[in-house]
């Protein structure tokens, strides 16, 4: 018997898999691409490692590995698959709630690293711009690498921060070097703008702009990830192609959740919205998300991600209501204010076909709940509860301050 | 044609003709002084609160918000009107919806005069807020599933329907409900807006004076005074009388009594002079003589003012 599972997010992109011969099993893990190591381990009988690997599968189901097979990772460990197409577990990036105080070390399962002028430019890395106080780099630097043979193979890229010495700038600008520079990035299909931790500037001080020319400007852009809410736009969004859009903000405006509604995104499998708070611009009710919900809009969504939300509850008492569960597999409303009484909405959530996965990570659930949550027969990760009880007045989402 | 909503917006309230157009995006029309919109309007959603509407086309579509809240003048609603969510808070001529409604998000909050549910139409999945629609009487039978139900401050409401299901809460307060039905056992209880239990909800004879001052939360300590009745809370929780003296109707006593990480409990306890019947009147805890809390009830700022020639 043998399980094989894989594991992507901003920092890493991981292989785990067991075998079970006889009275004993092996676990080879490491990183997509490597052979990594194994461990074997023996048991009195056969039953006792059966009964061991079914306990270990469920706690690295439980941390957000999924069965390779299905998942778009080929066992060689190349993330993209023969047709190009990036599996669906490389587009989350933020998967813990520690994640978001680190700039992403891997994005769509590839290696991140700075770009340096000085060093030849390799296919096999993605690429980060950015600019410091100091230094204002991203568009040199950018501009350097889009000059070199690397940008055609160029699967991905990123923008770091942008603002330099000027907090107010937006990436208008580094958004016209790459629409003017299209041709030179024929392979791009994956993008994401604003890999900007709080350290450098917090995720509701990012000026952020209309990133819909980035659209029209790649017809084959499979993924378009960006943080910051504060001057967010996509306007009249369409693209045949994109499989992802992940928009993470610490308060989404309901211009975007308009947007998003109304857009033409045929193949869109993976939607992850950060719908945030009050105090950071979040000026939308859960009924503005309703032609989300009501599962018209994308005929192949996968997974729906409703995130950092401040009225998580609410929520979650529609959601479970939706058409929609009877065709995603994962439903996301992790790192919101989740409390007991969106727990019990969660409770009543109906069989479903397709649906695997609720991650709940970061909450307010009681230990109660999540024993109870624990039962559907569903993977469930309530990791991360806060240990408030009920007199405690004050409740946040993972981002807003 | 798809026109840009400014435009839109823009030609409608210069009485334009629009002819067959779409409209990406929201169509603000707040506060338009019209009375009718063009026909054949397509639009992603429309706002025309505080708006002089009585009605919508009967061709109008709309694929994700409607709202009209404020609007006067409004009365009717085209049949079959279908949109994601539906907002008419605050119309005080609207009696009812149209045949075939379809929503998942209806907010009629304060329509004052709403009675009259069609028919047959379609709400579910979102949720119901019938907050102080204190016209209303009854629900209709075919609600769907829905996520919340709120029915605060419908004091005409006497039942809900079997059938009807939520899953999350049900908001009660000040309803005349005095219990669930098979399909919302089990639901979430709230009155206005405070979380209770279905004791405090429907068996508030049950509930003691005792157990109301121990109650932590200061929201459901209020919540439970109320369903007590004040009077024999403070009868049973053996309030301080801060000052007594004799009216018409005979003794009449200001009375006290702390509450825990809330203001003092004050007020007048006084006899109907006409019907005998007791009453617990609540006023502001700075009041010191029975005489400052009757004149304050009566609008006087300065007792010394308040000299009634006759109290009926």
């Amino acid at each position: 018997m043998k399980r094989e599972l894989v594991y992507m997010d901003a920092k890493s992109s991981k292989f785990w898999n067991i075998e079970l011969t006889g009275n004993s099993h092996t676990v080879t893990y490491g990183r997509i691409g490597t052979d990594g190591q194994s461990v074997t381990k023996s048991f009195p009988d056969e039953e006792k490692a059966r009964k061991d690997m079914e306990k270990l599968v469920k706690e690295k189901l439980g941390k957000g590995y999924v069965d390779a097979a299905g998942s778009g990772v080929s066992p060689a460990g190349s993330a993209t698959s023969a047709e190009g197409l990036i599996p669906l577990i490389a587009f989350s990036s933020i998967n813990r709630r520690d994640d978001i105080g680190q700039n992403a070390g891997t994005f769509i399962g590839k290696r991140v690293a700075d770009y340096d002028p000085d060093k030849p430019a390799r296919a096999d890395v993605v690429y980060r711009f950015r600019s410091d106080w100091e230094n204002n780099e991203v568009i040199p630097h950018l501009e350097h690498f889009l000059a070199t043979d690397a940008a055609a193979e160029a699967s991905a890229l990123i923008i770091g921060a942008w603002h330099g010495d000027e907090p107010e700038l937006t990436p208008e600008g580094v958004i016209e070097v790459l629409v003017k520079s299209k041709a030179r990035l024929g392979k791009l299909a994956a993008i994401y703008i604003g890999d900007i931790t709080s350290e450098e500037n917090e995720m509701s001080w990012i000026k952020q702009c209309d990133l819909a020319p980035v659209l029209k400007a790649f017809p084959r852009l499979q993924l378009l990830r960006s943080r910051g809410g504060d001057g967010l736009e996509l306007t009249s969004p369409e693209h045949e192609n994109l499989r992802g859009l992940a928009l993470e903000t610490g308060g989404m405006d309901v211009g975007v959740i308009r947007s998003v509604c109304t857009s033409t995104f045929p193949n869109l499998e993976y939607l992850e919205l950060w719908l945030g708070t009050e105090q950071y611009g979040a000026n939308h009710t859960i009924a503005d998300l309703q032609p989300i919900l009501s599962g018209q809009l994308f005929p192949k969504l996968k997974y729906l991600g409703l995130r950092n939300c401040e009225r998580a509850d609410d929520l979650a008492a529609v959601v479970v209501n939706s058409p929609l569960l009877n065709r995603i597999d994962t439903l996301d409303l992790s790192l919101g204010v989740l409390t007991d009484d969106g727990a019990r909405a969660l409770l009543k959530v109906p069989p479903s076909p397709t649906l695997k996965k609720l991650n709940l990570h970061y909450n307010f659930i009681s230990a109660d709940l999540v024993r109870q949550l624990k039962t559907l027969s569903l993977t469930v990760d309530a990791s991360k509860p806060s240990n408030m009880d009920d007199d405690d007045e004050w409740r946040f989402v993972a981002v807003g301050e | 044609m798809v026109l840009a909503p400014e435009e839109a917006a823009e030609a409608i309230r210069a009485g334009r003709k629009l002819g067959s157009v779409r409209i990406s995006g929201r169509l603000d029309l707040t506060k338009f002084d019209g009375e009718r919109l063009p026909a054949r309007l397509h639009c992603y959603e429309l706002d025309a609160s505080g708006s002089q509407l009585t009605g919508l086309p009967p061709d109008v579509r709309i694929d994700g918000r409607l709202v009209l809240d404020n609007c006067p003048a409004l009365t009717s609603l085209p049949e079959g009107l279908t949109a994601g969510s539906i907002s008419l808070r605050n119309c005080p001529l609207l009696e009812g919806l149209p045949e075939n409604l379809c929503t998942w998000f209806l907010d009629l909050t304060a329509c004052q005069r709403f009675s009259n549910w069609p028919e047959t139409g379609t709400i579910r999945n979102g949720s119901l807020i019938l907050r102080n629609c204190i016209g209303l009487c009854s629900l209709p039978t075919w609600i769907g599933r829905l996520a919340q139900l709120d029915i605060a401050g419908c004091v005409r409401l006497r039942e809900i329907p079997d059938g009807i299901s939520v899953s999350s809460w049900v908001d009660i307060g000040g309803a005349r409900i005095s219990s669930l039905p098979p399909s919302l056992q089990g639901a979430a209880l709230r009155w206005r807006g405070v979380r209770v239990n279905e004791r405090i909800a429907f068996h508030p004879e049950q509930l003691t004076a005792k157990e109301a001052l121990e109650e932590r939360n200061a929201e459901v300590r209020r919540v439970m005074i109320e369903r007590m009745g004040p009077l024999r809370f403070v009868k049973e929780a053996k309030a301080k009388i801060l000052d007594e003296d004799r009216d018409r109707g005979g003794i009449r006593q200001l009375l006290g009594i702390n509450l825990q990480e809330d203001e003092p409990l004050v007020g007048l306890s006084c006899h109907c002079p006409s019907s005998g019947r007791q009453y617990f009147l609540r006023v502001p805890p700075t009041m010191k003589t029975c005489h400052q809390a009757a004149a304050w009830m009566a609008g006087f700022d300065d007792p010394s003012l308040y000299r009634p020639e006759i109290e009926t």
